[in-house]
């Protein structure tokens, strides 16, 4: 570990985890979706004056976008995230339009939780949240990670804070 | 975090010691201070009682004896609680902690450990002033607040409880976080008290601070609710009389005549929110005094209800010298501190300056005063850096885009006219020149200072020892510049932010403040 690649987070999350944000975002897009086109457009084409087949095509391709989106802004976002330790800390990488590079110690860490969602554990994934003090920005959450490395982390981050404190 | 756990009881005085080392480390329970409330907080909440009460109890005399039977019901179980909680309610200062324990049938013990308790406040209101009286409010880390409230004691009892408690932190305050290890408070000699008059606020500070006061918004609310008030009491009417009877008024006279009435108009307003501002300052922090005793800051303020508040300064995480445009035009500056735990949103009197440490003084003074603040700082070398100039064309940008937004959006309506929104991006690239002339951050050996605003300007100072995490943040145009956001949390209080890095910069930044806050003593906060 040399002083300049130190804020380079060296590890990449499971790949399984596109098909766990797949379906996570899709399920909010469906719904939302289905309520325009099968709800919203008749409301609308009865109660608005200008409602056009113009209008319709907007909202159609407004809903693919949508749709299409729950599908691609997951491989994108998993290509760019990047964690890992380096020296004693957690850093984070992330994020497409607005790129996050967090850094936390780990002997500022107050406790370590593992979470884990209903469809998170069909995929046997993990969300490592760490939390440090403060009230503000003070918990820092890792996703897709596979469940025996979220603890194992887990139990690295308690081991290196048991460490720490002589 | 495991050593919160109640201390044994009792230590027998002759314990078998094997060897000197472990027994320095046994906790001896000695209790400092024992106390109740004051009786004549007996006679504050049967004031209290019948002041709730007195709008029931008039009804109940003059229109229906049902809401009278109701009224003196729910008296008596008022007082009768009072009276329970009076003479249940003991508290019981060890060198260890502080117990509060009330209660008659649902009881209730509450142990703060002294190493966790931030912040010790006193209260009196004019009343309770009068009986003798002052509250006594413990705030910890938790961000609650005001964890526990003794409202009230004497005015004796809670200046000793304060004394002893300060006496005894010494000793238990070190980071000692997950550290059973600690000396008993007798056992360690005392640093001499250092005593400093840090600064104690003259009325001409206190107009200042009222006269500069820019947050017209309250008085735009007040203006709002007069109207509410009127509309309720059935004037609008009358005041729409009024109005057009004035506009025709206005409408007759000359046009510079009409210029200097408005302009007069304007003046009493503005005199009036001045006023009003200067004197709810004056009443709030008449005679403002700060004191640094040992390693704790003091307030003392207030003319009508009069506040202590107590701050461990190892507790402080950032200091804020906070300018308006007006202050820094005359050269003034309001001090703020954020402590562990402390929150701007909540507690019970944030528009009391609740993080106020200097209400108002010159930036010279302020400057004068952070050591009281940050111990060490005075030997701190700052070598300040500026921001990068690609933020104004970072600005400018946003302008453009903002420009395209607006424009496009009004062009169905305004056609051509909407190219006005084009006025947008000068002003923007003018406001990034500005933010970037103030911008300016440096890292000095143990804090980390950053200067910033657009008309105005803060400052604030940072201990590299409080950092709890560093985020460097990118947007889309940031990315196309090369530009970063940092941010630096702490333990208390908002996230420091510093905008329009340059990305070899933040990272170079975050990297070194990342590092030292992981060398650091683990709970240093």
């Amino acid at each position: 570990m040399t002083e300049t690649d130190r804020l380079h987070p060296p590890d990449r999350l499971a790949a399984r985890v596109v098909p766990y944000w797949i379906i996570g975002d899709s399920i909010s897009s469906v719904v939302m979706t289905a309520l325009a086109w099968f709800l919203g457009r008749p409301w609308l084409a009865d109660h608005w004056d200008s409602w056009s087949p113009a209008w319709e095509n907007a909202l159609l391709s407004l809903c693919v976008i949508v749709l299409a989106a729950a599908a691609l802004i997951p491989p994108i976002n998993y290509a760019r995230w990047r964690y890992g330790f380096v020296g004693d800390l957690l850093l984070m990488r992330y994020g497409i339009l607005f790129v996050e590079e967090r850094a936390v110690p780990v002997r500022r860490m107050q406790h370590v939780d593992l979470s884990r969602g209903p469809i998170e554990r069909l995929f046997g994934l993990a969300t490592l949240v760490v939390f440090t003090a403060g009230n503000e920005g003070s918990a820092f959450r890792v996703p897709g990670l596979p469940t025996h490395l979220a603890q194992e982390l887990r139990d690295r981050i308690v081991q290196m804070r048991g460490d720490g404190r002589l | 975090m495991t050593d919160d756990s109640d201390p044994p009881p009792e230590m027998p005085e002759t314990a078998p010691v094997l060897d000197p080392a472990p027994a320095a480390t046994q906790r001896e329970t000695i209790v400092l201070a024992k106390g109740h409330l004051h009786p004549a907080v007996l006679l504050l909440r049967l004031l209290g009682a019948l002041r709730q009460n007195a709008v029931p109890l008039l009804l109940g005399i003059a229109v229906e004896t049902w809401f009278l039977v109701a009224a003196l019901v729910l008296f008596v179980v008022q007082l009768g609680y009072a009276v329970a909680r009076y003479l249940t309610l003991e508290y019981t200062l060890t060198n260890e902690e502080l117990c509060i324990r009330e209660g008659l049938l649902h009881r209730q013990e509450r142990r703060i450990p002294l190493d966790r308790i931030q912040d010790l406040g006193f209260e009196s209101t004019l009343l309770r002033r009068a009986l003798g009286l002052a509250v006594v409010m413990v705030e910890t880390a938790s961000g609650r607040g005001v964890e526990a409230r003794l409202d009230a004691l004497s005015r004796n009892d809670a200046e000793h409880l304060r004394e002893v408690l300060l006496a005894a932190r010494p000793a238990s305050a070190k980071p000692t976080q997950g550290d059973v290890m600690t000396a008993p408070a007798a056992a360690a000699p005392r640093p001499p008290e250092v005593e400093w008059m840090v600064h104690r606020s003259s009325t001409m500070e206190l107009l200042v601070r009222g006269a500069t006061d820019l947050r017209l918004g309250a008085f735009a609310v007040t203006g709002y609710a007069a109207f509410e008030l009127a509309d309720q009491l059935g004037f609008v009417t009358q005041l729409a009389g009024i109005a057009s009877g004035f506009r025709e008024w206005l409408q007759s006279l000359p046009p510079a005549l009409l210029f200097g009435v408005l302009a007069g108009l304007l003046f009493l307003v503005m005199a009036f929110g001045v006023v009003t501002s200067t004197l709810g300052n004056i009443v709030q922090f008449h005679g403002f005094t700060l004191r640094l005793q040992g390693d704790v800051l003091q307030r003392r303020y207030g003319l009508l209800t009069t506040r202590q508040k107590t701050l461990p300064r190892a507790r402080v995480q950032r200091v804020t010298l906070e300018q308006n445009w007006l202050r820094r035009l005359l050269g003034f500056a309001v001090v703020k501190a954020d402590s562990a735990g402390g929150s701007r949103s909540d507690g019970q009197d944030t528009t009391g300056g609740w993080d106020v440490i200097v209400p108002m003084t010159r930036y010279t003074t302020a400057q004068t005063m952070l050591p009281a603040m940050l111990p060490g700082i005075e030997h701190e070398t700052f070598t300040w850096r500026p921001g990068s100039r690609k933020l104004i064309a970072r600005a400018t940008i946003q302008g453009a885009l903002l420009a395209l937004v607006v424009g496009a959006a009004f062009w169905w309506r305004l056609g051509p006219n909407a190219f006005w929104a084009a006025l947008i991006v000068p002003l923007w690239s003018i406001l990034g020149v500005l933010t970037w002339r103030n911008l300016g951050w440096a890292r000095g050996e143990s804090f980390f200072a950053l200067q910033h605003g657009v008309i105005g300007k803060n400052f604030a100072c940072v201990p590299t020892a409080k950092v709890q995490a560093v985020v460097t943040r990118q947007s889309i145009i940031g990315q196309l510049f090369g530009l970063a956001d940092l941010t630096v949390y702490v333990a208390g209080g908002s996230p420091t932010r510093i905008p329009d890095l340059t990305l070899g910069d933040a990272r170079a930044l975050q990297r070194e403040l990342a590092g030292r806050a992981a060398t650091s003593a683990a709970a240093d906060w």
